[in-house]
């Protein structure tokens, strides 16, 4: 045990000592993944904006409840999208990554961090389209919009936490490729991204109390909506942020040196 | 002190997919490691029993059949992959010179790429800065530098990972069949730069099929086959012959 944290520390560690590294490539990930188009990174908003819009066209309630439904799916969308890149590209992480890993002593965690930044520069365009959003729709500025930015915040750090646990179950069990792929694109139905929980229905009580992604949206979401501090959501998402980074440690403490063999 | 001490290292790939193979029972042919064990549980002995130790100046070459373990070795010196056995000493600072893509990025220009190589090689951006001109005349790829890596031929891409892989006088080279994209005039400078490094107290590794390269450069010699030790000589190499008539 004591060993296997030993190990995964010094995986991290020599990780940050060549952050320099991960940081240049992710740059180089988002210039080539825009190389040669009009609008650059830029796509990245649009992309958002033309969701977000989509949806708030399509299944905006009518009457006074329209200008908070906006704000709603905003938000909503901006967490679950992260979320979901973030999961699913963590599990093939280690195979995309097979050149490096064959070919040099990079720590692992080099490979998760460069997701890390990588999909943190990315949701940094969906940020500004949902500011956007806000500012036009119009919930009242409030100082509980800190706890919004606080509700980012920790989610942006159970991210590196995240991206290793699925990128060993991405390593160890291939089928997991297509398994978390499903249920990532069916997982938007069954969490509250688009439709709001107000009591109604059994398969939505269940798909809101039970789906952790649950109180990772409302974080975010119910301090600029409502005004208010969800102590219940923040102490579950802490609750989860540790056992993922307790997860994350324990598999790079045993399993790191194992990855090259399996990719 | 520069050294590399290996005791006994095994090395075992475990295959998580059947393999295919035509015939249940296979001989013991010359080419590959040796493939044991059946069903889910089939593995390839890559190295067996391989112990040898290495000492400052010492220029060694890996030679065998394909398949005979001579990448597997020296992924194993510089780290990428744990022994399944033994034990590996090593003392001095390693650089590899493997795949001569990796760690390029294809639409990166060969200036951005020395800059990529050098962070995940660990220098400090200093370093960079100060080896960049070296790194280009060396390479001699000229104007080509401010081009993007991807309309690189094979030998131009080998002269670029050469000369930043041995710019920062690495005390280990290991190096696996590059040689063999550059062009007669390039092969010949990257033979005096491993010269002058040998010289500088370090270890060269090369792994090569070609005779004269391995005479050319190596002081010693070590055949594998089929994952085991046939042989280690320590064979005078040409220019040992040469200035001994001297
Ligand atoms: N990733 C791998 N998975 C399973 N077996 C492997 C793997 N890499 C190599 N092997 C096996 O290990 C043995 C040694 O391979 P290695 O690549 O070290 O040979 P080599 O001496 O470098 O050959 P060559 O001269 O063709 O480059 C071979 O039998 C090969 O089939
Ligand atoms: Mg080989």
């Amino acid at each position: 045990m004591i060993s296997a944290l030993n190990s995964a520390l010094d995986d991290i560690f020599g990780a940050m000592r060549l952050r320099r590294v991960w940081i240049a490539l992710a740059h180089e990930d988002i210039g080539d993944q825009h190389r040669r188009t009009t609008l650059g990174p830029l796509w990245l908003l649009v992309n958002y904006l033309a969701f977000a819009g989509t949806f708030v066209f399509v299944f905006q309630p009518a009457g006074k409840d329209a200008a908070g439904y906006a704000a709603y799916v905003a938000i909503g969308l901006m967490v679950w999208f992260y979320l979901m890149e973030v999961i699913s590209l963590s599990v093939p992480l280690f195979k995309r990554e097979e050149s490096f890993i064959e070919g040099t002593t990079l720590p692992l965690f080099v490979y998760v961090m460069r997701l890390t930044v990588q999909s943190a520069i990315r949701a940094g365009y969906a940020v500004a389209g949902c500011v956007m959003i806000l500012l036009i729709s119009g919930p009242p500025l409030t100082p509980a919009w800190l706890w919004s930015l606080a509700g980012l915040l920790l989610i942006l750090l159970t991210t590196p936490a995240l991206i290793t646990v699925f990128a060993f179950i991405g390593a160890f069990f291939p089928d997991s490729e297509f398994i978390v792929g499903n249920l990532m694109r069916v997982g938007m139905f069954f969490t509250p991204v688009f439709w709001v929980y107000n009591g109604q229905g059994t398969i939505q009580t269940f798909a809101y109390l039970w789906n952790p992604f649950t109180y990772f949206l409302d974080i975010a979401r119910i301090p600029i909506l409502m005004g208010k501090f969800p102590s219940n959501a923040f102490a579950f998402t802490g609750v989860a942020a540790i056992l993922m980074w307790a997860m994350a440690l324990l598999l790079l403490g045993r399993y790191r040196r194992q990855v090259v063999f399996l990719i | 002190m520069v050294s590399i001490k290996l005791d006994k290292v095994s090395l075992v790939y475990k295959l998580h997919e059947k393999l295919t193979l035509s015939a249940p029972d296979r001989r013991l042919g010359a080419t590959g490691g040796r493939i044991e064990g059946s069903g889910r549980k089939q593995f390839v002995q890559a190295l067996d029993d391989v112990s040898f130790e290495l000492t400052a100046g010492d220029r060694l070459g890996l030679v065998g059949p394909n398949g005979a373990g001579k990448t597997t070795l020296l992924k194993v010196l510089y780290g990428i992959y744990e022994p399944s056995g033994g034990t590996v000493g090593i003392e001095g600072k390693v650089d590899a010179l493997f795949n001569i893509n990796i760690g390029f990025r294809r639409e990166a220009t060969g200036r951005r790429n020395i800059v990529l190589r050098g962070l995940i090689n660990g220098w400090s951006e200093a370093e960079i800065e100060e080896k960049m001109e070296d790194i280009i005349a060396f390479s001699e790829l000229g104007d080509f530098i401010d081009l993007p890596f991807k309309s690189y031929s094979q030998g131009m891409a080998a002269r670029l990972a050469f000369s930043v892989a041995t710019a920062l006088d690495p005390e280990i080279l290991l190096m696996d069949e590059w040689i063999g994209a550059g062009d007669a005039s390039f092969q010949e400078k990257a033979k005096r730069r491993m010269d002058e490094l040998a010289e500088k107290a370090g270890i060269i590794v090369l792994a090569s099929h070609s005779e004269s390269l391995i005479q050319s450069v190596c002081t010693k010699r070590l055949t594998l086959k089929g994952g085991r030790v046939e042989s280690l000589t320590t064979a005078p190499t040409k220019r040992a012959r040469t200035a001994t008539k001297f």
